[in-house]
């Protein structure tokens, strides 16, 4: 560690308005064990160093009038704006790296350092720890939100943080009409010239029952499907309980093992009463499930319940992503 | 808009519009369902649970719980500055499930986590609609 905090004593690095672990000098991997640090560094002169080339002054009641900026704000997350507007206030001057570390209000009129002697309050200590870890998260929200990484500013990053989860949540609103458009009359039969021309396009959606990486051919997928097969109308709740069918074929996994398959056609031998089990109150079959714990072998459940009062079919698909999508998923 | 006004008459949906809001119930139980253990797929949970219960009141149980106060900065002098960003942590208070009681670290980890749910989410419907799309378009005959 110590040879870490050696670059901290000579000002003459400059760091970068938007980086806080470079303003420490500091690598971020050795930041980031920082931040996660239970307990902050025991070594007070670190603390010291780290406090006086701090991004976040602790405000002082009387900033000196010779600080030109004034002390800047303290805000939570505001790391941005502090990065680059402290510059100026900016522990450049030549006190030297020592300094008494002893807790107190040591540092009379030390003009530059906006801190004072708050360094080493366990107070502030929490106070800035916990402030480099949002800085941290809102870090990690930039790199997230494509796009952001460049954008220099607290509001406008989290302008651009908003922005996206709203065209997320729209894109699922515009996804659902979309999907509630297609044509109920689906027939699963013929899907194996769909296939080539589709799952290009549509490489993310597969249907199959196997983890990845091991590719069914044709017959087993078949076979594997065609167990599954048409399930019976009790089966078509909403819990989360799978059938024994499917536990006995799907890999055990903690999360989403729950599926129904029902895929009916034109040609509907069910009873209307699934039509009707579609219609309790909530209680719809719906489940768009997809297991992110172990995406390998996740599996989404769509059904689309396209029920209409002439007793079009309901489609329930199984999607197990990145596999093969299986031709003869339904009985026709 | 459409819980709005259904409150005030009878809601004479197209069949598209119901299933639609179906699917998006659907999809949204997927999205919570898949990030158990996360603050706002709890919060997401609740939500649709309640809203399964009474279906006309929605709107209003959505909203029922009065947002809190995003946490004060410590120091008191608020510049525009700062009105910016706490005016832009609170709309993204609202924007995620639960994100009202949440301080700002939470705040902030959730969303992260919100955001790749909500894009895997994202993704698979649009390749199902994409899947969709194609099996119409090319068994549109055979029906």
């Amino acid at each position: 560690m110590e040879d870490e905090i050696h670059p901290l004593l000579h000002p003459a690095a400059s760091p970068s308005g938007a980086s806080f672990t470079a303003l420490l000098g500091l690598p971020p991997s050795r930041a980031v064990e920082l931040l996660h640090e239970p307990t902050f560094p025991s070594d007070p002169a670190l603390v010291d160093r780290a406090a006086r080339f701090s991004v976040f002054a602790a405000a002082s009641s009387a900033p000196s009038p010779e600080v030109s900026p004034p002390p800047p704000p303290e805000l939570a997350k505001k790391r941005k704006d502090a990065g680059s507007g402290n510059g100026k206030a900016k522990i450049k001057k030549g006190k030297p790296a020592e300094e008494d570390t002893d807790g107190e209000n040591k540092l009379p009129y030390v003009h530059v350092r906006a801190r004072r002697g708050q360094a080493t309050d366990s107070h502030s200590l929490a106070e800035r720890a916990r402030r480099e870890k949002i800085n941290a998260r809102m870090k990690l929200l930039q790199e997230l939100v494509p796009g952001c990484s460049k954008i220099s500013g607290t509001a406008l990053v989290l302008d651009e943080i908003i922005n996206h989860v709203q065209y997320l949540q729209r894109q699922v609103e515009y996804l659902s009409m979309r999907l509630a458009a297609v044509n109920p009359r689906i027939d699963f039969s013929g899907l194996d010239n769909f296939i080539t021309s589709t799952t290009t396009e549509c490489g993310r959606l597969t249907i199959g029952n196997t983890k990845v990486g091991t590719e069914l051919d044709p017959q087993q997928q078949q076979a594997a499907w065609s167990e599954v097969g048409v399930s019976d109308a009790n089966q078509m709740n909403n819990s989360a309980t799978s059938s024994k069918r499917t536990q006995s074929q799907l890999p055990q996994n903690q999360l989403q093992q729950f599926w129904h398959v029902d895929l009916l056609n034109a040609q509907n031998h069910l009873q209307p009463s699934i039509w009707a089990q579609d219609d309790v109150a909530g209680s719809t079959v719906p489940l768009l499930v997809f297991d992110r714990v172990n995406p390998g072998f996740g599996i989404f459940v769509l059904s689309l319940c396209p029920k209409l009062s002439s007793g079009f079919p309901i489609g329930t698909i199984v999607l197990v992503p990145l596999l093969e999508f299986l031709s003869h998923c339904g009985r026709c | 808009m459409e819980n709005l006004l259904s409150n005030a008459s009878p809601h004479s949906e197209t069949l598209i519009e119901e299933r639609g809001k179906r699917i998006k119930l659907a999809a949204e139980v997927g999205l919570a369902r898949s990030s158990g253990g996360r603050l706002w797929a709890r919060a997401l949970r609740r939500r649709l649970h309640r809203q399964r219960k009474l279906p006309q009141q929605t709107c209003i149980a959505k909203n029922s719980t009065p947002p809190l106060m995003k946490e004060v900065p410590l120091v008191a002098d608020v510049t525009e500055e700062k009105e910016e960003v706490q005016d832009r942590m609170r709309a993204l208070q609202r924007l995620v499930p639960g994100g009202e009681e949440m301080e700002v670290e939470r705040l902030f980890e959730e969303t992260a986590d919100y955001i790749e749910a909500l894009q895997e989410q994202v993704g698979v419907m649009r390749a199902l609609a994409c899947l969709l799309d194609g099996i119409e378009s090319t068994d549109g005959d055979k029906l």
